[in-house]
């Protein structure tokens, strides 16, 4: 498989005021074109921090990353941005929806910054919530919100999907459905998956398990079967 | 952007009561700019053109008698260009029916040779033939005293009665404002009026034969005015030169010339203070609403969405509210602007005022409004647009828990309710934005004082200047300077008359050093009571024996004080050659309400005069009962120019008052909408910013009225401070306008009344009042539940 993303010695440091916290210590990591990766670790490991850096939503304070061989702790704001908008799809834990637009319009912004979008309506269909399309984030439950979150990510049609507890806030039957969604694109239409998550079963699914301890990549597991969401116990 | 563009147009749904604050304060700026500067343009443009098209003469000069074969000499004279000299007469009407006195200024007019300076305009009727007892008169004296073409007017010349039968009307650049002098307060049209008349016609009837006792010229190309007078004088005060005036001061002119300068003033500085306003409600609004987005601009941002595009969409308020206040501003303010030119057609006779829409001012409006929203817009915008997509996620840092300085108050701290304590700390906590808010309202208190004000002013001079400076009954003006004692002796012996006492007017230069007006000296006589010159507080000022007292405008104007020297010239005094004035103490500087005088002892007046003992005017004190009697006897006397009663002054000085009614009413209500604007404005961002804790409070089970409490007490705190603030800007304001609404006809006293400060004081307050009641409401439906539900 090729190397889609590739990072030496990533390091994160924050300053606020007089203090410095350093989140990530030194980051050697790999991650390969089609791969499902699931982030494990507790509270404060640095996982989002990671995800952040990876999606270009911030840069490393040290440390070199490459996307495709590009290197990515080169570029400047605006080629994050483009590098943003048309490589990764970002899942936030807390949906950030626009509150003022609906399910549909919600999805449809991403379609007009997107080179090569998918189709709306079908990825409503695809996360079960085309009878929902003109309804409001203030009308739908928690779980539904994250599924437009999804949809809004996968509809840009990205190479690379972040998705940063994505069925956190879902129940069984909702979160079988979002695994799914995102397994579909993973095996399907061959996109690399990325998901941080508390929840150790869903590493069942990976091809690999990333485990973070104290900013630091502690360990690297392969895991030979990766099984269907629907074989998780939740 | 499609998508944006509906985001866009929800979001100002949402904040339609703000947006619409900031739109409408834009307007208001808008239109006070649009309507001023049109109304200048247009009337400046007619004046332009009018005296361009006319030849308006540069200079004019009153003598006793020239001598018509010697008027084209003066044009010998270095820097003189043309010259052309009239017969001007003040003529009184023959009037049975009526007892006021009715005057018309006679001018002749050269049918075989027409003049080349002050030409007329024909405005209806055609010329008069010469030789025929035939005139032309000025459109507004025609219709004020109901008269049409072909009536005839009986009038007294030179103690002669003629009639003159009326062929037309016509305007002249010598008579857009129509005064009979500088005393005189308010254009009447019904009372004073202009006919021109052919000399042919006029000349069999007055005593000047063969004579000229009015004289206008123009300057040649570079020409000095004070050189050129220098000249005239050397030449002409032989022939009984009275004055030579540069069209600057020329009565007319300097009246619309001052006009202008206060709409040009207006036009510039008013608006500036709206749209800075307008402007701090935009920041405000803008910034708050994309410190709520923040978390969405991280999104937009972490989906790909450039920094522009992103400002781009954040843009859009601006630009909806700066196009929509640009347009109502601008397109109100053009339509106001007619009414207003109407208004100005009355007082002035500008035949080529007319109001048109103006797509020049509309495209300033628009650009005007667009600049300062998007200023605004950007400064609100920039901050978060710089931060990265996860900073932008992020919630801020919270603010600094440490106490503010009112906190430390405990015993104050502690009597304020819980919901007090959370609406007052915040206050303190964003000093910068308490301070714009506190300023703003500090701004709109002091606008809405003054416009309050400015009533009493006009009644203040109204009252002083009728009831305690002019406290005689009747004026009479002699035709020319007379022997005081003569001329006293006889009002003495009228029927009622109970006091008389002279008054000698000599019209004079005052100079100090480069800076140099043209005034009325006024000699009143030890003791004089008819007349009163009054101090700050209304206390009686003594007339020195010696030196000068002057008013505060003069003395401002000339750049003096008490003790300082002024250099006095006047066409008047009977001087040697080489001794054209004398240097004058000022001792003291008095308020004057209505006119522009200096004064003197009359003695020392007529000192400085050295043509003896005269009077030009006597002031009587007399029983009302036999003012008629009086005014009869004396309209028809060959040495009495006029004769005017003081309760007709009182009605030309309430009339003229009354011209500034509207201007001052437009403010107190645009200023009362821009302080509502601006507190709703600053009520609705707390209750946005607050939503989380008034939900909170609620859920624990306050009541509305109670969790407004936290709205309130914020409010109110950031009203008494901005009344505070206030008043000495209100102060500071209302000497500024007081000062730019003064002429050289009348100063208004800045004067703030503590009912004006009530009175803003209650407006602003019953803008907070309405602010709140739509809060309460607010939080009276607020969705606590689907608020504390939804993560931010």
């Amino acid at each position: 498989m090729d190397i889609l993303m590739e990072g030496k010695g990533l390091r994160k440091v924050y300053r606020t005021g007089e203090v410095e916290v350093e989140v990530l210590k030194g980051i050697d990591f790999q991650i390969y074109q089609g791969e499902f990766i699931v982030v494990l670790g507790q509270s404060g490991s640095g996982k989002t921090t990671f995800l952040n850096i990876i999606g270009g939503m911030t840069k490393a304070s040290a440390g070199e990353l490459y996307y495709r061989g590009q290197p990515l702790h080169e570029s400047d704001e605006r080629l994050l941005t483009q590098y943003r908008r048309n490589e990764v799809g970002f899942v936030f834990q807390n949906y950030n929806l626009m509150p003022n637009l609906t399910t549909y319009e919600n999805v449809k912004l991403a379609v007009e910054i997107a080179q090569n979008p998918l189709s709306v309506t079908d990825i409503l269909r695809e996360v079960g919530l085309e009878s929902w399309a003109d309804h409001f984030p203030s009308q739908l439950s928690g779980g539904q919100q994250q599924r437009v979150a999804i949809a809004r990510a996968i509809v840009k049609n990205p190479e690379l999907l972040l998705c940063d507890e994505p069925t956190g806030a879902l129940d069984i039957q909702t979160g079988i459905q979002v695994l799914k969604a995102l397994q579909k694109l993973n095996h399907v239409y061959h996109k690399t998956v990325m998901i941080i998550t508390h929840n150790i079963e869903i590493a069942k699914m990976a091809d690999r398990v990333f485990y973070l301890k104290d900013g630091l990549l502690d360990n690297v597991l392969v895991n030979e079967h990766p099984v269907s969401p629907e074989e998780i116990a939740w | 952007m499609v998508i944006l563009r509906k985001k866009a147009w929800r979001d100002i749904k949402e904040n339609a009561g703000v947006f619409l604050a900031c739109i409408v304060v834009i307007a208001i700026g808008l239109l006070i700019y649009t309507t001023m500067s049109i109304v200048f343009e247009n009337t400046y443009k007619a004046q332009q053109n009018f005296y361009s098209e006319t030849h308006f003469a540069d200079g004019f000069i009153k003598v006793t008698g020239y001598p018509e074969n010697k008027v084209n000499s003066l044009t010998l004279l270095s820097g003189v260009d043309q010259v052309e000299g009239r017969i001007v007469k003040d003529v009184r009407l023959i009037d049975q029916q009526k007892d006021s006195n009715r005057y018309l200024r006679m001018i002749t007019m050269n049918l075989t040779n027409p003049a080349k300076l002050n030409q007329l305009r024909l405005i209806t009727g055609h010329y008069p033939e010469n030789n025929q007892s035939e005139i032309l008169v000025d459109p507004q004296f025609l219709t004020a005293n109901h008269l049409s073409l072909g009536d005839t007017l009986k009038v007294v010349i030179d103690g002669q009665q003629a009639a003159f039968n009326i062929t037309g009307t016509a305007q002249s650049s010598e008579f857009v404002y129509i005064m009979r002098n500088s005393q005189d307060l308010y254009p009447s049209a019904t009372d004073f009026g202009i006919a021109y008349v052919p000399l042919g016609s006029l000349k069999d009837l007055v005593k000047e034969k063969g004579q000229f006792n009015d004289l206008v010229f123009t300057l040649k190309a570079g020409a000095s005015f004070d050189t050129v007078k220098d000249s005239l004088e050397t030449e002409l005060k032989s022939y009984g030169l009275q004055s030579i005036v540069p069209r600057k001061d020329q009565i007319s002119n300097a009246i619309l010339t001052s006009k202008l300068d206060g709409l040009k003033s207006m036009a510039t500085t008013l608006p500036i203070v709206f749209l800075g306003v307008a402007s701090f409600i935009l920041y405000t609004m803008l910034r708050r609403l994309i410190e709520q987005q923040r978390v969405s601009i991280g999104t937009l941002k972490a989906f790909g969405f450039t920094n522009r595009e992103i400002v781009g969409h954040y843009l859009t308020y601006p630009l909806v509210i700066g196009t929509a206040g640009g347009l109502l501003g601008s397109l109100s303010g053009i339509a106001l602007s007619f009414p207003l030119t109407n208004l100005y057609k009355q007082y002035f006779a500008l035949p080529g005022l007319k109001s048109e829409f103006s797509v020049k001012y509309l495209v300033i409006s628009l650009v005007l409004a667009l600049f300062f929203s998007v200023i605004s817009g950007l400064r609100g915008s920039l901050d978060i647009l710089r931060l990265e997509p996860a900073q932008a996620m992020r919630p801020p840092a919270p603010m600094t828990a440490r106490k503010t300085w009112i906190e430390r108050i405990t015993w104050f701290w502690k009597s304020l309710s819980s919901q007090a304590q959370m609406g007052i700390r915040d206050l303190f906590r964003t000093p910068m934005r308490s301070l714009f808010n506190v300023l703003g309202i500090a701004v709109v208190f002091s606008l809405m004082t003054v416009s309050w004000s400015m009533q009493n002013m006009i009644n203040l001079l109204t009252v002083v200047q009728l009831e305690q400076v002019q406290t005689y009954d009747v004026k009479l003006q002699l035709a020319q300077p007379s022997s005081t004692s003569e001329v006293k002796l006889d009002l003495a012996h009228e029927v009622g008359v109970s006091k008389v006492e002279p008054v000698l007017e000599a019209p004079a230069t005052l100079k100090n050093g480069w800076l140099s007006k043209e005034v009325a000296l006024m000699g009143l006589e030890k003791g004089a009571t008819l007349y009163n010159i009054l101090d700050k507080s209304g206390n009686h000022v003594e007339i020195p024996e010696h030196g000068i007292l002057l008013s505060e405008r003069l003395a401002t104007a000339l750049n003096v004080k008490v003790g300082d020297e002024i250099y006095v010239e006047s066409l008047m005094r009977q001087e040697p050659l080489g001794e054209k004035g004398e240097s004058l103490m000022v001792q003291g500087v008095v308020p004057q309400y209505v006119g522009l005088n200096a004064f003197m002892e009359e003695k020392e007046l007529q000192r400085f005069l050295r043509q003896g003992d005269i009077s030009t005017s006597m002031l009587v004190k007399m029983n009302p009962a036999e003012v008629g009697l009086m005014k009869s006897k004396y309209l028809n006397a060959s040495n009495v120019a006029s004769i005017t009663a003081l309760k007709d002054e009182d009605e030309k000085i309430r009339k003229m008052m009354d011209s500034y009614g509207f201007t001052t009413w437009l403010l107190a209500i645009l200023g009362g909408i821009t302080g509502f604007a601006l507190i709703y404005n600053t009520s609705i961002i707390s209750l946005s910013e607050r939503k989380r804790e008034l939900a909170s409070l609620r859920v624990l089970g306050m009541t509305p009225r109670e969790v407004l409490r936290v709205i309130t007490s914020e409010q109110w705190a950031l009203f008494a401070f901005g009344i505070l603030l206030g008043i000495p800007l209100a102060y500071g304001l209302g000497i500024s306008m007081a000062q730019a609404m003064s002429t050289d006809i009348f100063s208004l006293p800045a004067a703030l009344p503590p009912v004006a400060l009530l009175g803003a004081a209650a407006g602003t307050a019953f803008s907070v009042l309405v602010a709140q009641s739509r809060a309460y409401y607010k939080i009276k439906s607020l969705p606590y539940v689907e608020i504390l539900a939804t993560k931010d």
